[in-house]
């Protein structure tokens, strides 16, 4: 696996982006670092599959590699239009197939935990997940963006192109449905009724 | 919403949910790595073609593609065909330059009388 939050933080992406336009290798290397994992991510999220997840996000940074050279600068932050190809590549995915399965996406546990523990956790982010499937698209995306990718809302409003208003009312709903939706699981997950 | 405890449990439980949803986000595993990286080295390889490829790929399109090639090669290859087997109602254009029959002399322009015309 590869980590992206903590690398490079210089040049910007816009300037990598451009210095691919030109030919430079390298530049892809840091751009794939950098951007892979938060397109991966929300693929994975509104997903729910590891397997569509990583064909998703290969497609959205293959457009990103051949509208580098159109690439307007100033126009809008990189990270944003990535985040709204992707989203865009999962609404068309999920209306040609209903997920299948949650069945990949339970991350690797910590080697130190206990094995309760551990099936615990799985269970935790797998209950996540289910529930996260059931909300409707745009409530799903407002929440995976604020609440996993940790997005301002006036991002989420450029990525969605709706209000920041609207961004809050969609978290808030989809917060509620979230946990409606968990309120039947707490003992399997291990939470004790207050 | 209601789990059996308060609204401020509540959000906590969902809050540690995200955060532990929020453990793997930015984790890109290495074989998805591997293939972005190598759609990017195609397109970039792509872009930096030899020019003349590029130039003979913009030579083609003006023509209209490679139907428009197809046309001006199958036209080219049908004006070598009449030139070489032409149809016998069409007359063969050398015989008016080098198969003429007719010899023509300047003895025959009679230039000698013409001259003594001119001089009386």
């Amino acid at each position: 696996m590869r980590g992206g939050g903590d690398t490079v933080p210089e040049p910007s992406d816009e300037m990598l982006l451009g210095r691919f336009a030109d030919g430079d290798a390298t530049a892809a290397r840091l751009l794939t670092e950098r951007l892979g994992p938060r397109s991966y991510s929300v693929a994975l999220r509104m997903l729910g599959n590891r397997a569509e997840a990583e064909d998703v996000t290969q497609e959205a940074m293959m457009r990103l590699w051949k509208m580098a050279p159109d690439w307007v600068s100033g126009q809008a932050q990189l990270s944003t239009w990535l985040y709204r190809v992707t989203l865009n590549l999962c609404v068309d995915l999920r209306r040609r197939k209903r997920p299948d399965a949650l069945e990949n996406v339970a991350e690797p546990a910590d080697g130190a935990a206990s094995v309760v523990d551990r099936m615990q956790d799985a269970a935790r982010k797998d209950a996540l997940q289910a529930a996260l499937d059931q909300l409707p698209d745009r409530q799903r995306q407002a929440v995976v963006l604020r609440h996993i990718e940790e997005l301002s809302n006036p991002e989420i409003a450029g990525i969605m192109d709706i209000s920041v208003e609207a961004v809050e009312s969609l978290t808030a709903r989809g917060k509620r449905a979230l946990a409606a939706i968990l309120a039947g699981r707490r003992d399997e997950l291990g939470y004790e009724h207050g | 919403m209601n789990w059996g405890m308060n609204m401020a449990d509540e959000e906590t439980e969902l809050d540690h949910l995200f955060a532990q949803a929020r453990t793997a986000r930015d984790v890109l595993p290495d074989a998805l790595a591997v293939r972005i990286e190598t759609d990017a080295e195609a397109v970039r390889l792509a872009r930096s073609a030899p020019k003349a490829r590029r130039v003979w790929r913009q030579w083609i399109a003006l023509i209209g593609g490679w139907q428009g090639m197809g046309g001006l090669v199958a036209a080219s290859a049908a004006g070598v065909w009449i030139g070489f087997s032409a149809p016998t109602f069409l007359p063969d254009p050398v015989d008016y330059f080098a198969l003429s029959e007719t010899t023509y002399l300047l003895a025959d322009l009679n230039l000698d009388e013409t001259y003594l015309e001119d001089a009386e």
